[in-house]
Order: C-alpha cells, then structure tokens, then sequence
C-alpha cells in the first residue's frame, strides 16, 4: 500500500525523473484547479467600474471610505423642511460620487449634516446598496442627475432604505469629521458642480482606505434576489435563503429516499430472495438507471403536467422517488458481506424480517449509508435542468436554477454574479475540508468495492 | 432443516415466498412508474402527431421519424454530439489518470493534494458556466489577454461557431474531482508483491508506470471510458448553460435538439422520436463496449 519503500537502494535515474515530472505536474494541476477560484474572489471583490478594466488585473484595487459633511448653519425653516433638504443632499451626494466618482474605488460614502457647530445628521452607504438600488430599484433604468434623483417621493423612499439619523438637538454619537482633503474636495466640486448640486455647503471631506468594505459587499450581493424579484413575494421576503431552502428541501428528500429505499431493495435482493428472482430484481433496477434523462426529460414532463406536478414541490421531488440501481446494487454488495450467523442466530429467536432489516442490517452498514447520501449529494449539487424545466415559480428555484437565472439577467453585474457565487459554494466546501478524510475514505472504498 | 418442520406452515410461506415481493412492491412501481413508463411512452407518442391537448393526436407512423432522418438539422446534432466526444476523450478524459498517477508517486503532501482534487467535485456546473463564461469575455475575458499576449488576434469564443465546442469542453482540463480518487484507489490497491517484484527485475520509475501499474488499473480506466462516453452522448446542461445550443447551432447536442423539438417547436412526435434513437444509441454503444471489453478479457 504505502508507496515502494523498498529498504532504500539508490534512485534509478528513471525514479528520479518521474518523481519530478510528478512533483511539478502536481503543482501545476493544483494551480490549475485554483484558478476558478481566485477569479472569482478578486472579481467578486472588485468594483463595477474595475470589473471591465482590460487587462484584467489579478488584485482587486484597495476600497475607500469617504467622509463628506455639509453645513446648514444658515438655514432658517422648519425642521421637517430641514430635513428634507439635507436628505435631498445625502441622495444626491451618495449617487453623485456613485456615477462621477467611479474610478476612485468609493466603496462607502459617509455623510454628515452639521449646523450651527452640531452634528444633527448622519448617514452611511455601501457602494453595493448603491448599485443594487441602480440596477434593480427604485432608480432601475434611470440617468441620475438631481432632477431624476429628487423627482417626486424618489429621495424618500430611498433613503428610508439607506436609513439615516437625524435629530435637531444634535447627535450625540456621531460627531462630523472636521479634516478637509484638498484633492478630494476638488473632486467632490466637480461632482456638485452641475448635475449634484447642493443645499448646504461642503465644509469637509476626507478620503481613506479601508479594506473591510471588500468584504461588505458579499452582504449586500446577497439582496440581489431580493431586489431582482421583488415581485415575488416570498423571494421579497426571504431573498437568497428560499433557494437555499429549497435546494435543501430536494437534496434532503433525495437522500432520504434513497438511503430507505435503495437499503431496503438491497436487504430484501441480498438476503430474502433466491439468486434468480434477485439476479432479476437487481437488473431491473439497473436498467431504470440506464435510461438516459435527455430520452425521458420529453414524456416525464408531459407526464408530470398531466398529474399537476408543475410548477410545485412535487414536480422537484417525484423523480427521487425511486430506487437508484448503481445505490441498490452498492447496498446488496455490502450486506452480502454480513455473515450469515448473525441473521440465523436472530431467526431463531424469532426476529422478523422487519427486525432483521432495522436492528442488524441498518446499524452495520453506517458506512455505506454515508457513502450513498453523499454520491446523492453530489449528484444533486449538480442537477439543473430537470428543476429549470418543471418551475417557472421564482419560489420553487434551487440554487442552481436560480443562479442560471440571474447570471442570464442582462442588467447582472459581474462582480455580484460573482459575490453570491462564492457565498453559495463556500460552505459546501469548507463542510468538504472539514470531512475531507471521510468523504476520501468514502469514495475510494466504493471504487475499490465497485 | 427448517424446510422439512415448517413446509405447511403458512406463515412462513408468506415470510420466505410473499413477504420480499411485498417489500419489493412499492419500489418496483415507482421504478416502472418514473423511469419505465415514460421510456415506453416516448416510444409510443413518437409513432403520433402528438397534441397534448386532444391526447393522442393522430397517427402517422414512422412519419415521426423519416421527417426527422430527412433534416440536416438532426443530423447536424449527432455530428456535434460526437464532436463533444471526441474533444472530451482528447483534452480531458486521461487528465485524472495522470493526476492520479503522479499524486501516487509523491512522497509528502499527499493528503493536502488529494483534498484539493476533491474541489472540483464540489463546484457545481452552473457556477463553473458563470466563471467560464467570463473567461471567454470576448473584450474582458482572461483568454483573449493570454491570445493578445502570445502575438494572437483576439478570438469571440463562445459566439465563434467553430470555437464553442472547445469553450465548453476547455473548462474540464482542470481535471480533478470524484475519478482522481477512483483512480488512485485502484492504484493503491495494485497488489504490494507486484510492485516488489517489478522492482527487483529493475522495472522502475517510467517503466513501472508504464508496465506494471497501468494494465493493473485498465478496468476501471475502462469502466470509467463507458461511462464518459455515455455521458458525453447526453450532453445538455454544459452546452445549453454556455450557449444555449448556438450559435447558429453550432453547439446543440442531442439533448437540446430534443429539447428544442418541443419547448421551440412544440413538436413531441419528432421530439419522441429523436429521444427513442438517442436511448437506442446509447444502449448499443455501452454495448458495443462491453463486448470488447470481454474478448479482450478472453
């Protein structure tokens, strides 16, 4: 087993280049393998701007943080007409640097409402809340100007989403930064100069990098499902986690259904049949196995429509319904192995076929239980179209169905596509590396029993 | 012994004779309910002129068929379908042999490595066709700044007729995956006296990968030939994700033909009947295989 280590006689030189052909083939199948990955984390991480950069750099660029104040000292009105003015500027402000600021990597703008001394106004957007807002919200379709911006209830609504502070006898958490950068100041100038222009005036503005922001955005990637189908309104409501959930819904009830009925065809063709009727029963489960899916992807959808199991839970879960033959003929393997004795000893005592199947066979055969949920697993982690096929409810999607669905959405950007990408594998993979000795150990003893 | 104390006993006829048929019951209509019905349903809607309203339609017989053997269309899937084949068993099929086989010879590091063969198990074809697709960017993608660095023009990819096919195969050189452990388990499980002996005959290095552990694993190596040369006949997700089966459907596989037949054309009598030939095929070519693989073994 352990590779030759025979009581060490030279290296032949045949050994040696071997050794270093696979040394360095190694090496290069494994940055082959990562470089999926690391595309994705440094687009996930980039900026809607420096996605299309061309050449492509590897690195995302460094985020910013920029801190804007305005002062309205001089303002005399009501509070609610004060309100109202510095909220119109903080909607202009953000989406003014959002458009006109795009290649300084802004990925969070800060801003301040100061007056007379106090800070009495604050509020704090993530690039991302910006852009979905853009792409899919509430200024979906639309050329940002001030105009546009502030047209009827617009500013309202969206900085109700942004969510600010605001309280005339000053807030007493916040205090607005007093530093003022001169070349940042001359780029927000020619930001409000024309289209963003302001009610107060800029009296700072600093700007400063901060990395974390990189990682922020993967929290605002995953409303994306929101905004995108608001329509819906469960997706409205639960967003990424409905495709989640019924990811899970379909690979739990897969390995349920499997585990229970490909063990107990295998208990009864293993132990209760004759060899002939076994032989039989063994070949036909095979068989079903053998039909390809594109041959009956036609007949099994007219069939499902026909029994109303369209476009509903039952459309995703009615194909696990029946014993997979590869899992039957796995599980028939293993409880050959059994000896014998233990199912004698047991039906002398009077043990019925119930009791031999769930208090003998089940507790032995832990091992291939694991084996057969996670070929399911990976089985399903994969299926696509059948689920597209069968749901046109935004509901009903599986995570894959759904990312195929967003990623064709014309007004995707790549670095969100991207984002929720990650966020959707990331956890299969560090549960994978957590398992990683099982699941090896899994696999390879079923190659070797298969 | 038991046979000649109980023979009348009822009961245990219906534990020894009855009671696994009962077991069996359930399962078994399901797999003829799921999976045979509807082949044979396939079978039978190819022989009509199908209208899923009025069920059956009317029948036309073979008519299904012969318009179909009769349009370029078809056949021009069947091509595609086998170049997919052959550009899978050309560029990515030995990947996995390979990296099993050098993952065997390492010394150190071997569990990290194999681990991290296991990722590409884990990615599912939909995030792969997201990450692909950008690649292959015709004015932002990484493979045009690797053609425009080695001195190349600048290639459309995916909407290149003649380049989709390799677009969507290209992505499986990364190799890895559920086979690199198969293989290495089978080499693994090459008898330890072999290796011993070879090596004492001074068969090493090149020469006993060559000789010895190759023709040891060649049944699995075959058994996964059979089943990537079924898989690659019925093609659908990759080809239909990347480009929908264009452009100018220089990419539809048998799948999407059948699928196009009745989600485009709503037509379910040719859709039956190109679903039929596909199993048909698939059956004899897995056949085929196996045949050879047995007067091999003789």
């Amino acid at each position: 087993m352990k590779n030759n280590k025979a009581p060490s006689i030279r290296l032949s030189s045949g050994d040696r280049s071997l050794r270093f052909v696979a040394i360095l083939m190694t090496v290069i199948s494994l940055l082959l393998i990562l470089f999926p990955f690391v595309l994705t984390i440094s687009n996930s991480m980039k900026d809607n701007m420096k996605i299309y950069d061309v050449p492509p750099k590897l690195l995302p660029d460094p985020a910013n943080s920029l801190q804007v104040t305005v002062d309205y000292s001089g303002f005399s009105g009501t509070p609610e007409e004060l309100e109202a003015q510095i909220r119109d500027d903080m909607i202009s402000t953000m989406f003014g640097v959002y458009t006109k600021m795009n290649r300084d990597s802004v990925f969070e703008t800060k801003f301040y409402g100061t007056k007379d001394g106090k800070t009495i106004f604050y509020s704090r957007a993530h690039q991302t809340e910006l852009q979905l807002e853009k792409d899919y919200g509430i200024y979906e379709g639309t050329v940002l100007n001030k105009k546009t911006l502030l047209y009827k209830d617009r500013a309202e609504r969206v900085s109700k989403i942004i969510g600010y502070d605001f309280d005339l006898n000053g807030l007493d958490d916040k205090s607005a930064p007093s530093a003022l950068q001169p070349e940042t100041k001359s780029k927000l100038d020619t930001v409000f100069e024309k289209k963003f222009s302001l009610n107060g005036t800029l009296a700072a503005c600093t700007l400063s990098t901060k990395n974390i922001l990189l990682l922020e955005s993967f929290v605002h990637y995953m409303k994306l499902p929101n905004y995108m189908y608001s329509a819906n309104p469960t997706i409205a409501r639960f967003g990424f986690l409905s495709f989640v959930g019924n990811t899970i819904i379909v690979i739990g009830w897969a390995i349920v259904c499997q585990v229970f009925l490909c063990s107990l065809c295998g208990f009864v063709i293993s132990r209760l049949l004759s060899p002939k009727a076994s032989r039989f029963v063994l070949l036909f489960f095979l068989g079903a196995q053998m039909i390809p899916f594109a041959s009956i992807m036609l007949p099994q959808l007219i069939m499902y429509k026909d029994m109303g199991a369209y476009n509903n839970h039952a459309a995703l879960l009615l194909p696990f319904l029946y014993p997979f033959g590869f899992y039957v003929y796995l599980f028939k393997g293993f409880f050959d192995h059994i000896p014998g004795s233990y199912f004698e000893a047991a039906r002398l005592d009077g043990a019925s076929n119930f009791y031999l199947y769930t208090n003998i066979c089940m507790p032995l055969s832990k091992a291939t239980i694991a084996l057969i949920a996670l070929q399911t697993f990976l089985g399903n982690w994969n299926d696509f179209f059948w689920a597209w096929l069968v749901t046109e409810r935004q509901d009903l999607w599986t995570l894959n169905v759904a990312l195929y669905n967003i990623s064709n959405n014309v007004s995707t950007k790549q670095n969100a596509l991207m984002g929720i990408s990650l966020v959707t594998i990331l956890p299969v993979i560090v549960i994978a590396l957590i398992f990683s000795k099982q699941i090896k150990a899994s696999i390879m003893s079923s190659g070797v029993k298969g | 012994m038991r046979k000649q104390a109980k023979k009348a006993d009822s009961g245990y006829f219906f534990r020894q004779k009855l009671a696994p048929w009962l077991l069996l019951a359930i399962p078994m209509f399901f797999t003829l309910w799921l999976k045979y019905y509807p082949i044979l349903k396939a079978i039978f809607i190819s022989f009509f002129n199908y209208d899923p309203i009025n069920q059956p339609g009317v029948f036309v017989g073979l008519k299904n068929y012969i318009t179909m053997f009769q349009t370029s269309y078809y056949w021009e899937a069947w091509k595609n379908s086998f170049i997919f084949l052959f550009l899978q068993l050309i560029m990515t099929f030995f990947i996995p042999i390979l990296q099993a086989l050098f993952l065997n010879e390492l010394r150190r590091m071997k569990s990290i490595v194999s681990t991290m063969y296991l990722l590409p198990a884990l990615v599912p074809t939909t995030i792969n066709v997201i990450v692909w697709r950008w690649v292959w960017h015709p004015d932002y993608g990484v493979a045009n700044q690797i053609v425009k660095f080695f001195g190349g023009t600048p290639q459309t990819w995916l909407s290149d007729p003649n380049l989709v096919k390799f677009c969507i195969i290209f992505p499986g050189i990364i190799g890895g995956g559920i086979s690199v452990l198969l293989y290495l388990a089978a080499i693994q499980n090459v008898s330890p006296d072999i290796m011993e002996s070879a090596s004492l005959d001074g068969c090493t290095g090149w020469k006993r990968i060559f000789y010895i552990t190759l023709p040891n694993i060649r049944y699995i190596i075959f058994i996964q030939l059979v089943i990537a040369v079924s898989t690659a006949m019925q093609m659908l997700d990759a080809p239909y994700m990347f480009a929908a089966g264009g452009p100018s459907g220089a990419s539809t596989t048998q799948g999407i033909f059948i699928y196009n037949s009745f989600n485009k054309d709503f037509n379910y009598g040719r859709g039956s009947a190109a679903s039929v030939i596909l199993m048909f095929v698939v059956m004899v070519m897995t056949m085929i295989q196996m045949h050879f693989e047995n007067a091999e073994k003789e």
